[in-house]
């Protein structure tokens, strides 16, 4: 039997252009105008799935964004897009769509048999069985329960389409272009404020899109026609507005799945737009309730709205007969439109009394009536056949189709994203917007404003009003077409009929939840709608609830005894609806995710064998093919070639800082522990910076250029850090100081020339400059030009050997380099990288990121000693506190493996040697590297008394590898304790 | 959320950094009262409301300044001399 | 002379029919900053009137002003300039020629291209041309100039640079030519 056909002509379909698709992997055909869900329907495809618990058959319910069922699985292999409601999608060629969560098929599904276990699956069922005394048996069941339930499957390749994203501005948002919004978004256009009229719908309309009345259709075409021809004004269809946040920022995501991009073209599927518009007028319309009856969520029961929209919009409509179940007058709009289109129509009409108007337009179109009825039972398996009427009317009806109207409910969700709450409006029996910010407007059906006309004014206002915030005075209001009289939309609030049936009577299709499950929740305790939602998961679907909130939270207080306003309501929060996670990345995806910050002698290092490791946002020379193809090997390689002849690392990534003024000296005085007034001009100098708070922020050097201008470096790390410090002393709190800092990290490159023939090989590349211990001492430092470039040499060592730093604007950084390994290669000097310098420091003992973790005072690094002691600093008063003074600090302290077999793993936690080897022991490893001077793994860390416990034995543990060591506790300064090789 | 900063504009949120309580006054450089410095750096009041806060504008001129935020709502007071 | 070289020399090209994406070097960049109350009567000698504002460049002959904040400017002038030599001694000097690459868009698509990467408003009635923003572009901070109706100059921090001209030549996929 046919329930559903396509109407012989009318509707918003192109039949010159028609359309093929796949389904369940058959021809789908439709005409260019169709949804997927209107093309089923048009097939007679009226069982479309099958339900999330019980796998129960279903059919559509609506043809908008409200859709429960029709979720269907889009695409194929790496394009597969799961739980896409019908409603939204574009009949378009190529397009390829499956049901889900049915197995082998909708129509035979094996699955039903949870619908005989469905005891199983009411409210609480998962908390009863697996959580509490029987929490294992959750692991066991998981992956029975999530294959029976549940929605479509994601598929685990990499997405191929392109999710593009923008920024933009405007002065009037309208949301939503039902009448209400065309008006708004046409009275603020005429003042000439930057509009954007965004709607979800593939055409602007709204409600209007699904009647058939001649008069309204050319107010829409006029509007339209207006607005588009406005260059002030943009239109924005298949735009969803998905969340509205602080700064009047609206997130809008516009689909554009139906032109089947191109990626390759730069061709995007969805278009973010981050939008900060000055004000917002919604008008987000109302979405019609469906009534709560025995079976009522077999296939061909419908919002009585869903039915008109595909007859009126799509030219699709039941076959003989439909049958009606309404609490008010809306329904008989629906009711109309489907007998003008043929179809025969009973309407079951929850009121004792139904007005005259409508008794005598209804009885024009041979419209039968049972007033006090409701529906008692639905009965056909995979479609309906018949209804039974209970109340006043108990009688039978042979149908194709019912239609649900149980009353309307405002689409008030952007308007609560700023944490407004919305309130019960009586009149619209239903919730409505709780208020707005001075900036944000509403207006028609999602105030509770029905009526057209009252609807049209309310726009034509809320957009006047919206442009006049905006700076934009005069304008001129759009009126409602002539003749539009206003109807009633009072309904009577009858949520579930007493004389219903005792099938399964579903609140929320998606969810499978039952006005028995809303009871169970009630005599369980779980009476607030928040728990409600949580213990029967209604509202928690792909919909959120659009269908189902209001019935819901109507049953609860009617089983407690109170109002709906008293009952509440939840909360709701972006995203409006589901939305492609794809959307959401947007361009940020693959190399795009992150940003990557990259040396000036970066390409050097990629044509010369540098391996390379993130440090940050810097990619940086782990180390080079010269010395080793595994970092094992080339690092100790690069360790040996530093300490007995010479080698050249990369070091542009330290922070660099220009510091100038006549306070400059006394600024550095204070934000340094130690000495920076009496620096003198030419000297570099070490120097450490602590927080407000007494911790070490960073340690870094600075040259005195001149005598208002000093050169600072930080570590890689806490470059911006400090700047932003520096910048925030200066210009917050020590506005007294005349001195200005810039950033030089990306202006200079370093590199370091260490070793003990660095001086022979920086006097070959330089060889007209006197590089000689009395002209360039230990600590010294000297600019000076080469082949017409200013080269800033500075005099000390991260790795304890004789070293340089040669710094040089970025541009000549390669040219640079390349030259002092070609002037200075008699000497052998060769490239090392980040795992040798890190090594080497750590046999000198200099602390690096590792150890300044920000938990670590001075003392706790052994550099208390440094602090000057007449002077004060940033820091000092703190630094003195009781707790930062303890004995039993963590501290810094040197290890020695003294087991020649093992090896040491940075992060392992330290104990003494008779502790018991459990918890977070007395400190742990920061640093390890073997040591090419000792034959053996040495090591930093922190431990509890520190060197107060030298040359005690200790113990290392590394839980994961279930590894133990034996370290002795030793100096942190492995190598040339007096620093002979620094001043050689 | 858009920031105001008193040099460039109405911007964006991510374009700056969010400095902490503006509200208390540090103590002078010199000071070595370490009650004044405890209280400076350790105790806050974390009102819900109306607030006095320091950001930078970083990706922008770099420059901190005072802010009036509420933080219950977000709702920008202004730049605060 | 050592070699100079650009930090995008092994970028890939963009290559658009409608849009120009291309690095435009040789320019002198010089940040100066005020150490005494005459500041700018002295800067405004040597370099000419002064931008107002932060939202405006003011251009003078070869050379090209920013106003970074309070007592801040940048002079973008050509390969060589005299400027930063003139000041010397005069206010805060620092030669930042290496630090900036700059990155230039031109053609009718360009506005759109750069509305998917900074969150300004680039409508042309408002960012026009002359126009400034200090503002992120993949997370790191860009100065955007609007020297002409739709051709924009973008000063990227060379460290950076990489990463944001991929980022803009992705961004403005849609208007590239298929390769």
């Amino acid at each position: 039997m046919t329930r559903f056909r396509r109407l012989p002509q009318g509707g918003r379909i192109d039949r010159a252009k028609p359309v093929s698709a796949r389904f369940d992997g058959k021809a789908l055909g439709g005409f260019a105008g169709d949804t997927l869900a209107s093309a089923l329907l048009a097939n007679d495809q009226v069982l479309i799935g099958r339900s999330f618990k019980y796998h129960r058959p279903r059919g559509l319910v609506a043809a908008g964004i409200e859709e429960p069922n029709g979720l269907f699985t889009l695409g194929e292999g790496a394009t597969t897009e799961p739980n896409v409601a019908a409603t939204m999608v574009d009949l378009v060629d190529g397009l390829v769509a499956r049901t889900q969560n049915a197995w082998p098929s909708a129509g035979f599904d094996l699955m039903a048999v949870n619908s005989i276990l469905s005891p199983l699956f009411q409210s609480g069922f998962y908390y009863k069985t697996f959580m509490g005394p029987t929490k294992g048996s959750w692991m066991f069941y998981e992956p029975f329960i999530r294959e029976a339930a549940g929605l479509g499957k994601a598929t685990g390749l990499p997405d191929p389409d392109r999710y593009d994203m923008r920024y933009a501005f405007c002065d009037v948002l309208v949301v939503g272009s039902g009448p209400a919004g065309l008006a708004a978004a046409l009275t603020a256009g005429r003042s000439g404020a930057r509009v954007v009229l965004a709607d979800q719908d593939s055409d602007f309309g709204g409600s209007l899109l699904s009647g058939n009345d001649a008069g309204h259709e050319a107010w829409r075409i006029a509007c339209i026609g207006e607005l588009k021809s406005l260059p002030n004004a943009e239109t924005c269809a298949r735009t969803t507005v998905q969340g509205l946040y602080d700064g009047n920022l609206a997130v809008l995501v516009e689909n554009r799945s139906h032109l089947r991009p191109d990626a390759r073209k730069g061709e995007a599927r969805m278009l973010l737009t981050q939008l900060r518009a000055k004000t917002i007028v919604m008008a987000t319309g109302a979405i019609e309730r469906p009534l709560v009856f025995s079976n009522n969520d077999r296939p061909g029961v419908m919002l009585a709205s869903a039915l008109r929209s595909y007859t009126n919009r799509f030219a699709v409509a039941p076959d003989k007969r439909a049958v009606i179940v309404t609490n008010n007058d809306t329904a008989y709009q629906a009711a109309l439109d489907l007998a003008t289109a043929g179809v025969a129509v009973t309407v079951a009409d929850h009121r004792a009394s139904v007005s005259a108007d409508i008794l005598s337009r209804a009885g024009a179109k041979g419209i039968a009536i049972f007033p006090g009825s409701g529906i008692f039972d639905v009965e056909g398996a995979k479609g309906v056949t018949r209804v039974k009427l209970g109340g006043a009317h108990a009688v039978t009806i042979e149908c194709d189709a019912v239609g649900m109207a149980g009353g309307w409910s405002p689409v008030v969700h952007l308007s609560s994203h700023g944490g407004i709450k919305p309130k019960f409006d009586e009149a619209a029996a239903g919730f409505v917007p709780g208020g707005f910010p001075a900036s944000h407007y509403g207006a028609g059906a999602m105030m509770g404003t029905y009526g057209l006309s009252a609807a049209i004014a309310e726009g034509s206002n809320a957009g006047a009003s919206a442009a006049s915030y905006a700076g934009f005075g005069k304008t001129r209001p759009v009126y409602a077409p002539e003749h539009v009289t206003d109807r009633s939309y009072a309904i009577l609030p009858t949520w579930a009929p007493a004389y219903s049936a005792k099938g399964k009577a579903f609140v929320d299709f998606q969810s499978d939840v039952t006005i028995k499950d809303v009871k169970i929740a009630h005599q369980e305790g779980y009476r607030s709608v928040e728990h409600l939602k949580r213990y029967t998961t209604l509202g928690m679907g792909t919909d959120q609830g659009k269908t189902s909130n209001i019935n819901a939270l109507a049953l609860m207080a009617e089983y407690r005894g109170i109002t709906i306003p008293e009952a509440g309501t939840t909360t709701f929060r972006p995203p409006y609806a589901p939305l492609t996670m794809g959307a959401i990345a947007g361009r940020t995806v693959g190399a795009h995710f992150r940003p990557v910050r990259l040396s000036p002698l970066h390409d050097w290092h990629v044509k010369n064998g540098a391996t390379f490791i993130d440090a940050g946002l810097w990619k940086r020379a782990w180390f080079y093919s010269w010395a080793g193809a595994t970092p094992e090997t080339a690092y100790v390689k690069e360790m040996e070639l530093v300490r007995r002849g010479v080698g050249l690392a990369d070091v542009s990534t330290l922070g660099k800082i220009d510091i100038q003024g006549p306070d400059a000296a006394e600024f550095l005085n204070r934000v340094y522990v130690n000495g920076f007034a009496k620096l003198p001009v030419g000297k570099v100098r070490y120097g450490v910076m602590l927080n407000d708070d007494g911790i070490v922020l960073d340690d870094g050097t600075t040259a005195r250029i001149s005598d208002n201008q000093f050169y600072m470096t930080t570590t890689t790390a806490q470059a911006g850090e400090v700047m932003s410090w520096l910048e925030y002393l200066l210009q917050c709190h020590w506005t007294d100081l005349n001195v200005q800092v810039a950033s030089l990290t990306d202006e200079w490159a370093g590199m370091a020339v260490s070793g003990p023939k660095a001086r022979e090989a920086l006097q070959l590349a330089f060889p007209a400059e006197d590089l000689s211990n009395d002209a360039l001492p230990y600590m010294g430092c000297k600019d000076f030009p080469f082949e017409g470039v200013t080269v800033r040499l500075l005099r000390m060592s991260f790795s304890g050997e004789l070293a340089y730093e040669v710094h040089v604007a970025a541009d000549y950084a390669i040219s640079l380099w390349a030259h002092i390994l070609k002037a200075a290669a008699p000497t052998g000097i060769k490239p090392y990288g980040l795992e040798a310098l890190a090594s080497l420091r750590i046999e000198k003992g200099h602390v690096a990121g590792l150890e300044l973790d920000h938990r670590n005072t001075l003392d706790d690094l052994g550099l208390g000693k440094m602090a000057g002691k007449e002077k004060d600093y940033v820091g000092r008063a703190l630094r003195f506190r009781e707790d930062c003074q303890s004995p039993e600090r963590w501290s810094l302290v040197g290890l020695e493996l003294m087991e020649p077999d093992k090896k040491l793993r940075g992060g392992s936690i330290l104990f003494a040697a008779t502790d018991e080897i459990k918890g977070h022991g007395r400190g742990y490893i920061t640093s390890v590297t073997w040591s090419t001077e000792l034959n053996t793994f040495i090591a930093l860390g922190l431990y509890k008394g520190g060197l107060g416990h030298e040359g005690e034995e200790i113990i290392a543990a590394f839980p994961l590898k279930n590894e133990q060591a034996r370290l002795k506790i030793v100096s942190p300064h492995f190598i040339d304790k007096e620093g002979a090789r620094l001043h050689a | 959320m858009m920031i105001p900063c008193p040099h460039c504009g109405d911007r964006d949120v991510s374009e700056f950094r969010y400095g902490g309580d503006a509200s208390k006054q540090r103590p002078a450089h010199g000071t070595g009262d370490l009650k004044a410095w405890h209280d400076y750096v350790f105790l806050f009041e974390n009102p819900k409301g109306p607030h006095t806060e320091y950001w930078q504008h970083v990706l922008g001129c770099r420059r901190w300044f005072k802010l009036a935020r509420n933080t219950a709502t977000n709702e920008i007071g202004g730049v605060v001399s | 002379m050592l070699e100079r070289r650009s930090a995008l020399a092994s970028a890939k090209p963009y290559v658009g029919s409608t849009l120009k994406i291309a690095e435009r070097p040789g320019f002198t960049l010089t940040q100066v900053a005020g150490l005494s109350p005459d500041f700018e009567t002295k800067l405004s000698t040597v370099v000419g009137p002064l931008p107002e504002t932060v939202a405006r460049a003011q251009v003078n002959d070869a050379r090209t002003l920013f106003r970074l904040g309070p007592g801040q400017f940048w002079i973008v002038g050509p390969e060589t300039d005299d400027a930063a030599a003139k000041l010397q001694g005069q206010c805060a000097v620092t030669p930042l020629n290496s630090s900036r690459v700059r990155v230039s868009l031109e053609g009718a698509p360009a506005r759109e291209a750069l509305s998917r990467l900074m969150p300004v408003d680039l409508h042309p009635s408002v960012f026009t041309p002359g126009g400034v923003a200090l503002t992120g572009i993949h997370h790191t901070p860009v100065t955007v100039h609007c020297a002409a109706e739709n051709a924009f100059d973008i000063y990227v921090m060379r460290t950076f640079a990489v990463t944001v001209w991929e980022a803009i030549t992705d961004a403005a996929r849609l208007f590239a030519d298929r390769s």
